[in-house]
């Protein structure tokens, strides 16, 4: 089962890493990315400061765009294609073939982020003279943030269009980067929007437990107990999308 | 003859593809000639500068979806654009509302701090910056500069001395504090000259300080008071020469007691009262 799981990963990491949307993506990125020199060298002095806040925004969203993009469309493009019977029709697990289209991504993603990681941590270290832990932890974190949206993004995609799981993912991706203001407000509501915005709190993926891009400003590098307590939301999150994903794939009749 | 049909074709269609684009460009080029020297025909002489219109803090904070840094940042390059772009409206009206929302994004940003101290009192911002010093030491309590830079906006703006020595006096307890500082508190509690005080304010923000432009703020003030320190000794050597004050600086350039008045590298009029004999340097309001 194991050789089947890797056999699907490496195949989908193979069709991801061709996908064009991926390289212009990246390559966007990476232009974004040195762009923030040019707001650097505007800030009177603030130039490291810009160049972190700056740069890892901008590797965040190029991020989140590449997971939305290529997520939502992989199990409905196999199911679309009919290539999904090939597939089945070997003595494959539906589960293990889910399980591997995630894997495959998530390898995938973990490329992106290192080509853009690289290229952001060599600039600021350019700029700096010394490499910053700090921002490769941030950027860490991104990358479990990346993965967790794969696994909704790939949740969506199993029972619904691309676009709309796209719309869906990126919504969610809205409300998790919300969840600190989400907490506040409903602690100054009346008790039933306070319960209502606290059940949004608890049961949407909480996105800001993921960053560290504005402690790596202050170079603050990340607490163990926080880092425990992030990696652990994060498996047991992950985890839940993806059985839920499964059960649903094993369900449908194509 | 079929086969080579296709074939030109295809080049006269790479011509035309080609040609096109050249049109193209003599359309740019004589568009461009055309809006360069015919007269405007719409008056943009107004209502072409549109100061920034930050959001609140907590709508900010909100739209930054958690980057609450870069949205900081993001007005912090605003802000600089805004101030060294000058104004029409002969005030920057703006400005002390940016700096709250820059540390309101970031609250532990010292720079902005630093900087807001330093700017906002010289555009008329004198109450606001205070309030900003406050917050800077509440956000920032083990930093001298904070109520270090407030004692500065005390002294020098709103000549409250007690409450400068106050804000010193914290400052002096604080790690980190020139030892200079507690002289300041001696000195305010001696009543000494307060411009001299001031001149040493300034010389050690110039001598602590790694930013840039904090720095260069620094060195104009030092280089300012001291033009002042100069004319007001000048004034004393035209009393010891000619028995009396001179009417005018203008008189001390004629009597050949200075070969010129300096000119502010703050921009500010230097102004003699012919009566005390006292050299001046009025604020903007």
């Amino acid at each position: 089962m194991l050789k089947t799981l890797w056999v699907i990963a490496h195949n989908t990491f193979r069709e991801t890493i061709r996908d064009r949307i991926l390289y212009s993506l990246i390559g966007f990125s990476i232009l974004v990315i040195a762009t923030s020199l040019l707001a650097a060298s505007v800030s009177l002095g603030q130039d490291i400061r810009v160049i972190q806040s700056f740069g890892l925004t901008a590797l965040l969203v190029f991020l989140l765009l590449i997971t939305i993009f290529i997520g939502t469309q992989l199990v409905f493009r196999e199911v679309e294609r009919k290539t999904i019977y090939l597939v089945l029709s070997k003595p494959v697990k539906r589960e293990v073939f889910y399980l591997g289209k995630f894997l495959g991504l998530a390898l995938t993603i973990a490329v992106a982020t290192a080509i853009m990681g690289a290229v952001f941590l060599a600039l600021l270290a350019y700029k700096t003279k010394a490499f910053s832990w700090p921002a490769l932890s941030a950027i860490g974190f991104m990358l479990m943030e990346a993965w967790l949206l794969t696994a909704i993004g790939m949740l969506f995609g199993s029972f619904t269009s691309p676009i709309a799981s796209a719309i869906y993912t990126f919504c969610l991706a809205i409300i998790g980067h919300s969840s600190t203001s989400i907490l506040t407000i409903s602690q100054k509501s009346q008790p039933f929007l306070k319960y209502t915005l606290q059940g949004v709190y608890y049961v949407f993926p909480n996105l800001e437990k993921f960053n560290l891009r504005n402690e790596i400003i202050y170079n603050l590098t990340p607490q163990s107990p926080q880092v425990t307590a992030v990696i652990l939301y994060f498996a047991a999150y992950t985890a839940a999308l993806l059985l839920a994903g499964m059960a649903i794939l094993k369900r449908d009749e194509f | 003859m079929s086969s080579s049909y296709p074939l030109a074709w295809k080049n006269i269609s790479v011509f035309v593809v080609v040609g096109l684009f050249a049109l193209g460009y003599v359309a740019q080029i004589r568009f461009d000639a055309w809006q360069f020297y015919s007269p405007s025909r719409i008056n943009t002489t107004y209502n072409v500068y549109i100061e920034p219109q930050p959001l609140s803090s907590q709508t900010a904070k909100l739209a930054s979806l958690g980057a609450t840094e870069f949205m900081a940042d993001y007005y912090w390059l605003t802000l600089i654009q805004y101030y060294g772009g000058g104004t029409p409206n002969g005030k920057y009206r703006k400005l002390a509302e940016l700096f709250n929302t820059v540390t309101d994004l970031s609250p532990k940003f010292a720079t902005a701090y630093q900087n807001g101290l330093l700017i906002l009192p010289g555009e008329g911002f004198v109450d606001q910056a205070i309030a900003l010093g406050k917050k800077g030491q509440q956000n920032l309590p083990d930093s001298w500069e904070m109520p270090y830079y407030t004692g500065l906006v005390y002294h020098i703006y709103k000549k409250d001395y007690v409450s400068a020595a106050k804000e010193f006096q914290k400052a002096a307890d604080l790690p980190g504090a020139p030892p200079i500082t507690k002289l300041f508190v001696a000195i305010y509690y001696n009543q000494a000259d307060q411009r001299q005080i001031a001149y040493g304010i300034f010389k050690t923000i110039y001598d602590t300080t790694d930013d840039t432009y904090i720095k260069d703020r620094a060195a104009k003030y030092v280089g300012h008071l001291e033009m002042l320190f100069s004319l007001q000794d000048a004034v004393t050597t035209f009393h010891q020469k000619f028995g009396r004050n001179p009417k005018s600086l203008n008189e001390l350039v004629d009597k050949k007691i200075i070969s010129e008045i300096p000119v502010s590298p703050l921009g500010r009029n230097f102004v003699l009262d012919p009566k005390s004999g006292q050299v001046n340097d009025p604020v903007k309001s």
